[in-house]
């Protein structure tokens, strides 16, 4: 499994920053150019070891800090897709985007 | 005819907002959330509440479903570091919120990362949120509160105060760093409350139905927080600050000043089954002017909460909350004898037990049983016979709640 964006900007963020990116508090780019955050449905697998793993905290955490960026109008949700093709469709169509895939599927 | 004139004003608002967020949009994104720069997103939930004696929301003794909460926002970026948001909500709680429909926040949010990315600091203006311990923001969604009813010691669901809380118009400052495992945050409000709505000024001057404005200097509110491993530990300070001017409307009652300390302590555990939660703050309150003598008053509130979760879509809640109108005072005792009031009146101690249940993805339902000793946090407006000397010490209360979300 590996954070993933088609530019290949991902391994430049600090492990600070992408906790930032995925709890959708870090916005944009060290460019300054938007970041599109992309995420599997909160049972998923994958999503649930991503969290685990890579961000150290468990998919509860995520989902109710999103729940309340949403509802205090004080950020985005990120754009969930329903599985991995999807996720692999999306990443490469959407500049910007940022998101995880099981690492034998990159290429 | 003031209610009438706020909503058409609503109704304007919403107009120009919903124009801004979605100008040169073809397809409003609504529940496909195709464009991650544009959102709408929303709930709509319906209570039911069961009191043994007292009432709470309504007619609640004989079962009271004037539990209603639907809210609807939008959400656009209109640079990559530039947001604007607005939610509109309708809430209905039997004679303790007969304001229904409302802008609940509309404001315009500018941040900029910085130090690697590490930190943020921003901005954001308009009817803002206000910061206030672990739930106030968005306590109106029982998504992100644990139970039906937060813990009212600290979360007045029925006294005047409520709506002050939920949101104020001004500005807000923010910022955040993260370094290793830890994160720092904090906030500071500079915001006009909003008195006018909801009996704020009754709450505040303690004197019933007071008729008058409240003015004076605009409310500061802080909010400090440490997160430990994005939020697996929680430390939360928060401090409000009102230095109020009370113009009274009524020539037998004089004009005067309120001045209110409202600090916050929050703590949260967040484990993979387990979240431990506690908060503990207290109102110390002066008012002078409008009583014969300047009065002080310090209140204290706190409470203890455990949740397990049993499944992903399963939780279950235990809660001890307890509030004392006068911290010198615990069980009423001296407040009684000056007000002739009984001594529930003074105090109030719930023990909730309850679960909720995701029953199919994003719709809820929430049950939980409460049993209480005092009436505190009661409201008079469901409550008349409470202002007489009525109501009663002892009583048991059941909540229900279902809700959608999108």
């Amino acid at each position: 499994m590996q954070v993933y964006d088609a530019a290949g900007r991902a391994a430049g963020l600090s492990n600070e920053a992408l906790r930032e990116v995925f709890f959708m508090r870090l916005t944009t780019w060290p460019n300054g150019s938007p970041i599109h955050v992309m995420v599997l449905p909160e049972n998923h697998p994958l999503h649930i070891r991503f969290a685990k793993e890579v961000l150290g905290v468990y998919p509860f955490q995520l989902r109710s800090a999103w729940d309340r960026l949403i509802y205090s109008g004080t950020g985005l949700a990120p754009t969930v897709v329903e599985n991995m093709d999807e996720m692999r469709r999306k990443l490469e169509a959407m500049p910007g985007s940022i998101g995880y895939i099981e690492k034998n599927e990159k290429n | 005819m003031g209610r009438r004139n706020k909503g058409c004003r609503f109704t304007a608002w919403v107009r120009v907002i919903g124009t801004v967020l979605f100008a040169g949009s073809t397809d409003l994104p609504a529940l496909d959330l195709g464009s991650t720069d544009r959102q709408l997103h929303g709930f709509v939930s319906q209570g039911f509440v069961y009191t043994t004696k007292n009432q709470l929301f309504g007619e609640s003794r004989k079962g009271s479903v004037d539990f209603t909460e639907v809210g609807v926002n939008a959400s656009a970026r209109l640079l990559p570091n530039l947001r604007m948001s607005a939610q509109g909500l309708y809430r209905r709680a039997g004679n303790s919120d007969t304001q229904g429909l409302r802008l609940d926040f509309a404001q315009l949010d500018y941040s900029l990362p910085f130090l690697d990315s590490s930190a943020t600091a921003g901005v954001r203006a308009g009817r803002v949120k206000v910061p206030f311990g672990l739930y106030n923001d968005t306590r109106d969604v029982i998504w992100t509160r644990p139970t039906v009813l937060l813990p009212q010691s600290v979360y007045f669901d029925t006294l005047g105060l409520r709506q002050a809380m939920i949101a104020a118009d001004g500005g807000e400052l923010y910022g955040r760093y993260s370094f290793g495992e830890h994160s720092f945050g904090a906030e500071l409000m500079v915001a006009e409350p909003q008195y006018d709505t909801g009996g704020a000024t009754t709450f505040l001057t303690g004197l019933p139905n007071a008729t008058g404005s409240l003015t004076g200097r605009p409310a500061l509110i802080g909010r400090a927080v440490y997160e430990w491993m994005g939020g697996r530990g929680r430390l939360m300070f928060t401090a409000v600050d009102l230095d109020i001017e009370f113009k009274s409307g009524s020539a037998a009652v004089p004009s005067g000043k309120i001045a209110v300390i409202y600090p916050l302590f929050s703590m949260q555990y967040n484990g993979e089954l387990f979240s431990l939660t506690s908060e503990y703050g207290w109102i110390d309150s002066r008012r002078s002017g409008f009583v014969p003598t300047p009065l002080s008053n310090t209140t204290e509130s706190f409470y203890v909460q455990g949740e397990y979760r049993v499944a992903s879509n399963w939780t279950a809640v235990l809660r001890y909350d307890e509030f004392h109108v006068n911290r010198d005072d615990p069980n009423g005792k001296t407040g009684s004898a000056l007000t002739g009031l009984p001594r529930h009146r003074f105090y109030a101690k719930d023990v909730t037990v309850g679960a909720r249940w995701e029953f199919v993805r994003d719709w809820l339902i929430a049950a939980e049983y409460h049993h209480i000793d005092g009436t505190a946090w009661l409201s008079t407006e469901d409550n008349p016979s409470l202002a007489r000397g009525g109501g009663s010490a002892d009583w048991d209360m059941l909540t229900l709640m279902m809700s959608y979300r999108f």
